[in-house]
């Protein structure tokens, strides 16, 4: 009985050898024999899905924007009790963050389905009338460098899933103040800049050429008009 | 006496009873739960740089990379994995045609195009990232040297020969067909190389 113990006291050391072992890298130096861990970063999961879409988009206007978003993670105690309603801050609980992020926002014209209806010709005037400008987001980097961070002693560091959550709303508030940016307006004028010096050199005279668009949009048009990838 | 003992403690009882079904009553809706807001505070967004910009788009490959970095440690590994999103966008930027680039006589008009190329480097929506696993502790470094590996990733993948000549082909199609509507019969494109 007693050897029995013995036995199962040593194979419970070899497991626990084992695991502390697990994840280091032993490597050997070539000369002196000495041994040292190796603590290194790999790429191990490189996985692609693609999708790849014809389409005639002119790009007319860019417009870079700028946020910082921030998050006060305040921990609360909140309840109820015999009917009376408390919310207490506790001590040592709060996290702060800050992310920058910059955005990429493009409107562009979609020509895929222009055809002779857009074009009116009147004597030697020709008037272009272009589909509804429409934006998208085209990029947004998170400024890693100047990501700030407070963390009370009784908190946990904000996890990866944490913050790219707090990146996504600071994403979807971006998107939200796109009507108010002007950006719609700009691309309706910038339209003009590409197209005319195309038509003066098909053989029209400036004055000659009008390029219009369908209608003045509204803040709601404007919503319908974002071409937002979720 | 006995009956007076046997009423006290039916009384008690009784007081202690409804005693439990009064704060039962008064905690019916009791309740405690310990958290934090999730929700972002709200923050202007600055416009930084407008730009006019002629870039036509004839292609776009939109992309998925699962980049991970793993960090070998004493006792266990640490693990990062995130999903990365973008679009590269395949056309010719307009701002590089070259004088002359449009020549029209008749119904005829021959067109000298840019080559068909990437048109925005920033093509990553960083923000849109998702996270898939993490375990350990890393810092901003760390995200930053995937936002690299993914950028270069959807660069191998994306841009490539088939790709471009894609949009070179759709990009003919595109400005024929736009040339017809503006009334020219004989069109002709080239594209630099």
């Amino acid at each position: 009985m007693k050897k029995f113990f013995i036995y199962l006291l040593a194979a419970a050391f070899i497991v626990i050898g084992i695991l502390m072992c697990q994840g280091t890298i032993v490597q050997e130096s070539s000369g002196d024999g000495r041994q040292e861990n190796v603590y290194g970063s790999v790429d191990t999961l490189p996985m692609l899905i693609s999708q790849v879409r014809k389409c005639a988009r002119l790009y007319t206007a860019e417009y870079r924007v700028h946020k910082i978003v921030t998050h006060d993670d305040v921990l609360r105690l909140k309840g109820s009790l015999l009917q009376r309603q408390f919310n207490i801050k506790l001590p040592l609980g709060d996290r702060k963050i800050a992310i920058p992020i910059d955005a990429k926002l493009k409107a562009w014209i979609d020509f895929s389905q222009f055809s002779e209806r857009n074009i009116e010709r009147r004597g030697d005037h020709i008037t272009i009338i272009l589909p509804d400008p429409q934006v998208t987001m085209t990029s947004s980097k998170i400024d890693q460098k100047n990501v700030r961070q407070y963390v009370a002693l009784a908190r946990a560091n904000f996890s990866d899933a944490e913050m790219s959550a707090y990146e996504q709303q600071g994403r979807a508030a971006i998107i939200e103040s796109i009507p108010s940016l002007g950006i719609f307006e700009t691309a309706q004028a910038n339209a003009a800049k590409v197209l005319v010096p195309m038509l003066t050199a098909m053989g029209y005279e400036e004055r000659q050429v009008t390029i219009a668009f369908r209608k003045q949009y509204d803040a709601a048009d404007m919503k319908s008009l974002l071409k937002i990838e979720d | 006496m006995k009956s007076f003992k046997f009423a006290i403690i039916i009384f008690c009882i009784s007081l202690v009873i409804i005693a439990f079904f009064w704060l039962r009553s008064c905690t019916k809706n009791d309740y405690l739960e310990l958290g934090a807001d999730d929700a972002i505070d709200p923050t202007p967004t600055q416009i930084q740089s407008i730009k006019a910009i002629g870039e036509w788009e004839f292609l776009s490959v939109s992309l998925e990379e699962l980049t991970d970095t793993v960090r070998k440690g004493f006792f266990s590994d640490d693990e990062l994995s995130r999903i990365y999103y973008g679009t590269l966008r395949l056309g010719i930027n307009m701002h590089q045609v070259e004088p002359g680039w449009l020549e029209a006589e008749g119904d005829s008009v021959i067109l000298a195009l840019p080559k068909i190329g990437l048109l925005d480097r920033d093509f990553i929506d960083e923000a849109r990232t998702k996270p898939f696993f993490e375990s350990g502790s890393w810092k901003p470094e760390d995200r930053e040297a995937l936002y690299r590996q993914a950028h270069e990733n959807m660069l191998l993948h994306g841009l490539t020969k088939e790709n471009l000549s894609a949009a070179e082909t759709n990009a003919r199609e595109q400005i024929t067909s736009l040339m017809h509507a503006m009334g020219f019969r004989k069109v002709t494109i080239t594209f630099q190389k």
